[in-house]
């Protein structure tokens, strides 16, 4: 679902972009344009990023797919960056759940550092230049904590962190839980597809 | 009409008009000490720092549900077993309760004589039967569903107003796990209405319970203690976040509180009466940054044990693949279809162990989020979790031990380095479990792994040891010098102080603690009222 604001007099107000917000999609800007898209088609459409750097979030797209393959093509570059980009009281981010404490942007980029510094350590590579087979090991060694180098927060509750960002976009959506064949049964379905 | 009036470095100090009770928080506990005060007549202004959900905004979404988790300062939580803050804190009206299970089983006699019997922890100033009157009346307020016969273990009491849930094939096929086992099961006792009650609708059955329960089946705060506090004259106050109580001309009163709102300006509310409702978490972060007056170590802490003696219960979760049968763990509720409790009794389990054991069947597993289907095995990531995936959504079955936590002075809520609202200081939550509760999760494990392989479950494993629920922090005793408060919740050192909640609870025993939450906060509040003030 693709929402276009240019119709809003002087352009969308923050008043506007927060209601829509509130009912269950984010504000992206395209090409100047703000819209409201899912994660997937902000993705598609190469929306800009509020809180990530590009490189960020080629990583982390990179790590969310490694970890759920799926999770690039669902946008979890874009879901993970709007989020940040919210009052912590909304977001939707697992690590809310995790305890991870506030500003998440600093989790998030000190995270993906430690991961690429050990992925230049182990393998020789910056991590999106390395094939899924190849950072098998390194990505194991997270959970357990066992990877290093290791200059972050905690390696497993950064791979839990993000194994579960990636998980809602591909695992956790009315159309994720189709292909499954699960039936959803929302009381209220939430907007858009996820 | 309360009206409300500020004051901050920019504005001049305003208060609201004097009410005759503030309550802080507007969950579980708090809408129904706001139902009983306001139905008794007396003025009742409710501050919560959260913001009024209303049924409409529950999607039925995991990812969606996050925003009804605790969205206030900061909660740092350590210790060699953390307390999950941010999984188990609610946020908004309803608090805690609007996203919990239902799961309401009744604490145990034995559960309230732990130090007498065993001479290990605490022993609570009242017993099991002081509650059971209001359990009774409780259930029949809420409608509980569940089958009082077929349990066992019940402690007396007024067999449930309305039928078990229905239950589905992950329950039948986990039951048969135990039944080859030797053991029993039997319905859960539940919150949620298997058939429509008191204008309320019966529950769907579609798993949704964690993100808020839109119908009003699950009986939350919106559809229970909240509309009669509502229709008595209570008044509520949302983005009011409670940053400490006011001494007032003696340390034995207090004279109100002070809040601060969404735009950072601070108000003050004079009352009567202070109920402290808000969670486990912040209701000794309140007092401990209540240090006006002659409060130097926080108001009512003279005892030093505000914050002490925080609780939580440990989760043991055990699966297993039916291969054979598609288990539809999309479908029930998010608590649980099935019990056991042959080993609640405190040294049932043995080996070191302490501490009850309640386990719950059948819980509603969605693909995601924390107590879904891909973090059952969270070690698999790539093309091994895709596969795990596909076979898991419709072949998994999963039970959860729930292990009581002891009560221990070490484990506390206190406040942070971090600085809050209105100046305050952030908290932190310190847990670790005793050896012999962390025992009690490994028996539990290799209990559980036994009796799943008995039923014909392949693969059976058991996850990490994980804890729910939050309990202690400001328990009641008969003491003064080893309690918070007395048995009904009132401050032992300030007359006009009443503490509401789970944090009341000297020992944790292994049930989830909303329902006797609120057998608590009923018969406290109607104490409240024939005593008031005296």
């Amino acid at each position: 679902m693709v929402m276009d604001l240019r119709d809003k007099g002087n352009g969308p107000g923050r008043r506007t972009l927060l209601k829509s917000a509130a009912f269950g999609m984010f504000a992206f800007s395209v090409a100047g344009i703000d819209m409201l898209l899912s994660p997937q088609e902000a993705r598609a459409r190469d929306a800009a990023l509020t809180v990530l750097s590009h490189d960020e979030a080629a990583l982390l797209e990179a790590f969310g797919e490694a970890l759920v393959p799926g999770a690039r093509v669902a946008g979890i570059a874009h879901f993970v960056d709007a989020n940040l980009a919210r009052p912590h009281a909304q977001s939707l981010l697992t690590a809310r759940y995790l305890d991870v404490l506030p500003p998440h942007d600093a989790f998030y980029r000190e995270g993906l550092a430690a991961l690429d510094r050990a992925s230049h350590a182990a393998l020789g590579a910056p991590f999106v230049q390395v094939s899924a087979e190849q950072a098998k090991p390194l990505i194991a060694a997270m959970l357990p904590g066992t990877i290093a180098p290791w200059h972050g927060p905690p390696p497993a509750l950064f791979y839990l962190a993000v194994r579960s960002d990636a998980a809602d976009l591909v695992y956790g959506t009315p159309a994720a839980f189709a292909r499954m064949n699960v039936p959803y049964m929302p009381h209220i379905a939430p907007p858009g597809d996820w | 009409m309360v009206r409300p009036v500020s004051h901050n470095q920019a504005h001049s100090p305003t208060r609201h008009a004097r009410v005759d009770a503030v309550i802080v928080g507007a969950g579980a506990a708090g809408n129904v000490f706001a139902a009983v005060l306001a139905e008794a007549g007396k003025s009742v202004l409710v501050l919560d720092p959260g913001p009024a959900w209303k049924p409409a905004d529950l999607y039925s979404s995991a990812i969606w549900s996050r925003r009804l988790r605790w969205g206030g300062p900061p909660v740092e939580s350590t210790g060699a077993n953390a307390f999950g803050a941010g999984f188990n804190a609610g946020w908004g009206t309803g608090g805690a309760a609007l996203h919990h299970y239902g799961t309401w089983p009744r604490l145990m006699p034995a559960d309230f004589t732990m130090q007498s019997d065993h001479g290990k922890g605490l022993d609570w100033p009242i017993g099991y039967d002081d509650l059971r009157p209001f359990y009774d009346r409780v259930q029949t307020e809420v409608g509980v569903s569940g089958d009082a016969v077929a349990e066992i273990w019940r402690p007396a009491g007024e067999p449930y107003p309305l039928p078990p849930l229905q239950q589905f094939a992950q329950a039948r096929l986990l039951a048969k796990c135990f039944h080859a086992s030797g053991m029993k099961t039997a319905p859960s006792p539940m919150a949620i209405l298997s058939q429509d009650y008191k204008g309320r609708p019966a529950c769907l059955y579609d798993g949704w319970c964690d993100a808020g329960c839109p119908i009003g089946a699950l009986a939350n705060p919106l559809v229970t203690y909240h509309p009669r506090a509502i229709k008595a004259g209570a008044k509520f106050v949302n983005h009011a976040h409670v940053t400490r109580l006011l001494p007032g001309k003696t340390a034995r009163v207090a004279a109100g509180v002070d809040y601060v709102d969404a735009a950072g300006t601070t108000h003050t509310v004079l009352a009567d009466m202070v109920i402290l409702a808000a969670s486990t978490i912040s209701n000794p972060t309140i007092l401990l940054n209540s240090t006006g007056g002659d409060w130097h170590l926080g108001a009512g802490n003279s005892s030093g044990l505000v914050g002490r003696y925080f609780m939580t219960h440990s989760i043991t979760s055990v699966y297993g693949f039916f291969d054979d049968e598609e288990t539809e763990n999309y479908l029930g509720v998010t608590g649980a279809q099935a019990t056991n409790m042959d080993h609640y009794g405190k040294l049932s389990l043995g080996d070191g162990a302490f501490g009850s054991l309640q386990w719950q069947l059948a819980p509603t597993m969605k693909p995601n989020d924390l107590l879904g289907v891909a973090m059952a095995r969270a070690d698999l990531f790539g093309a091994d979790l895709t596969r795990f995936m596909e076979r898991a959504v419709h072949h998994l079955a999963v039970m959860f031990g729930f292990g009581e936590g002891l009560p221990l002075l070490d484990n506390r809520v206190e406040l942070s380095d971090r600085v809050g609202p209105g100046g305050t200081r952030t908290p932190r939550v310190v847990h670790a479990f005793a050896p012999e509760s962390i025992r009690l999760s490994q028996n539990a494990a290799k209990l559980g792994l036994k009796i799943v392989a008995s039923g014909g479950a392949s693969e059976p494993w058991a996850g990490p040891m994980a804890n729910a629920h939050m309990m202690g922090g400001t328990i009641m005793g008969t003491d003064p010098h080893r309690s918070v408060t007395d048995s009904f919740g009132r401050s032992h050192d300030i007359g006009n102080l009443i503490i509401a909640g789970p944090g009341l609870y000297p020992t944790a025993g292994a049930m989830n603690p909303n329902f006797t939450n609120h057998a608590l906060a009923l018969r406290n509040a109607e104490h409240a009222v024939s005593r008031w003030l005296s």
